[in-house]
């Protein structure tokens, strides 16, 4: 099939953008880094050094839905997100956590992530509540900024991921 | 005073009061609410002097929240602490009555320098 | 091209069906997924299907998931058609299996940009 393209149809939403158009590393751990200042610990530091995941994971994250439309995702060992959630909580940790201290702070953490992170993207966006569990799935590899950083000497990523699947290969 | 925490998150609740101690104001009642409608509730029943809200709750937002105080008639001080900063956020929940918004990630100092002059 | 519009609202399906069959689109519309199922079915399988998100009987995410599940049906695309206060419902169902949004109240234009953008515009109008 061979056309002319006149460009009449090529308008501002002729094309999505995808998150490195618009976000690069450097950005998320900047946020990530300030996020840990205020709600770890003021000596809690992220180190941008990958680490071995161990098996059991658990993963927060909140939804943007905007010009740019996918999920801002921490995830983490199962152990690591208890400790972080011991650290937001410090005097008030309980002996011994359950599910719901760790969804509660974990899924916070993902907030407050994801809300500097929506802040950075092109407006008006909305942001969905913290959800805690199974990552959701990258649904287009080319739309993916990720981070993997270690804390306290255990590795964390946050994944910046589109949630829309490629655009269709054009002739 | 006494002061209404609003937050779903019981952690941040925690964070908050954390914050406002470290920031020097130790010396006030503080009550808490899991979403705007609990809030909206607590304001008739504990007549708090400010409300600290977080903005994204189930139930009813903040915002939502500070609409319906302010068509009530109450004029309570009202301040957002919530993970949304955008300038769009800003002049919103100024346009609907709130006296500030401190966007998460917050410090003792960015406490301070938003509620000095508010706790008396 | 071939759609479906899957809408409670006898009005919104109406206006859907007004843009798609100016666009060019052979088109059939159902009041719910379960109905939408049942097209399906019968073996008129469209090239795009636009989805509600709360309908009675079935509502769109459960017709997201019930079309993953056919490999038969995979070809078509699936565009979730939704208003401003489910936004944050929208990821989820796109985790599911869909392949776009459009938020109400749209434009025709807008439903056209976006069609253009997934491929999906009838020969006829696309040059």
């Amino acid at each position: 099939m061979s056309t002319t393209d006149t460009g009449q149809r090529r308008r501002g939403s002729d094309s999505r953008p995808v998150i490195t158009d618009l976000m690069d590393e450097d950005t998320i751990l900047a946020v990530a880094g300030d996020a840990w200042i205020s709600l770890v610990g003021e000596d809690e530091v992220l180190v941008p050094i990958p680490g071995e995941m161990p098996g059991d994971v658990l993963s927060s994250w909140v939804d943007v839905v905007g010009p740019w439309t996918g999920s801002v995702v921490l995830t983490t060992g199962r152990a690591t997100a208890e400790a972080l959630s011991r650290a937001l909580l410090r005097e008030s940790a309980p002996e011994v956590l359950d599910d719901e201290d760790v969804e509660d702070a974990f899924g916070e953490i993902a907030n407050v992530v994801g809300g500097s992170i929506k802040a950075a993207l092109p407006g008006p966006s909305g942001l969905s509540l913290p959800q805690v569990g199974h990552s959701p799935l990258v649904r287009n590899p080319a739309d993916v900024c990720r981070v993997e950083v270690l804390w306290r000497g255990e590795p964390l990523t946050i994944s910046v991921q589109g949630a829309l699947p490629p655009l269709p290969v054009t002739h | 005073m006494k002061i209404l925490i609003a937050d779903d998150s019981r952690v941040m609740r925690q964070i908050v009061i954390r914050t406002l101690r470290q920031a020097g104001y130790d010396d006030h009642d503080i009550v808490e609410a899991e979403d705007g409608a609990e809030a909206l509730a607590k304001v008739g029943s504990e007549s708090p002097d400010l409300i600290l809200s977080d903005w994204n709750m189930p139930n009813m937002t903040g915002i939502e929240c500070l609409e319906a105080l302010r068509a009530q008639g109450s004029s309570v001080p009202f301040g957002f602490v919530t993970s949304e900063g955008s300038a769009e956020m800003r002049e919103k929940a100024a346009n609907a009555g709130a006296l500030f918004l401190i966007a998460k990630p917050f410090t003792e100092d960015t406490f301070k320098e938003h509620l000095d002059g508010v706790i008396a | 091209m071939r759609a479906l519009v899957i809408d409670d609202s006898r009005a919104m399906r109406r206006i859907v069906t007004g843009i798609l069959t100016n666009l060019g689109y052979e088109v059939r519309d159902a009041g719910h997924g379960r109905e939408a199922l049942d097209v399906l079915d019968e073996g008129w399988v469209p090239d795009l299907a636009t989805i509600d998100w709360n309908m009675p009987v079935m509502d769109g995410l459960q017709f997201v998931s019930a079309v993953r599940s056919n490999p038969a049906w995979r070809r078509m695309t699936m565009m979730m058609v939704t208003s401003e206060s489910e936004h944050t419902q929208i990821v989820r169902a796109l985790a599911a299996g869909a392949h776009e949004y459009m938020i109400k109240p749209f434009t025709a234009d807008a439903f056209r940009d976006k069609l253009a953008l997934l491929g999906l515009l009838p020969q006829e109008v696309a040059l």
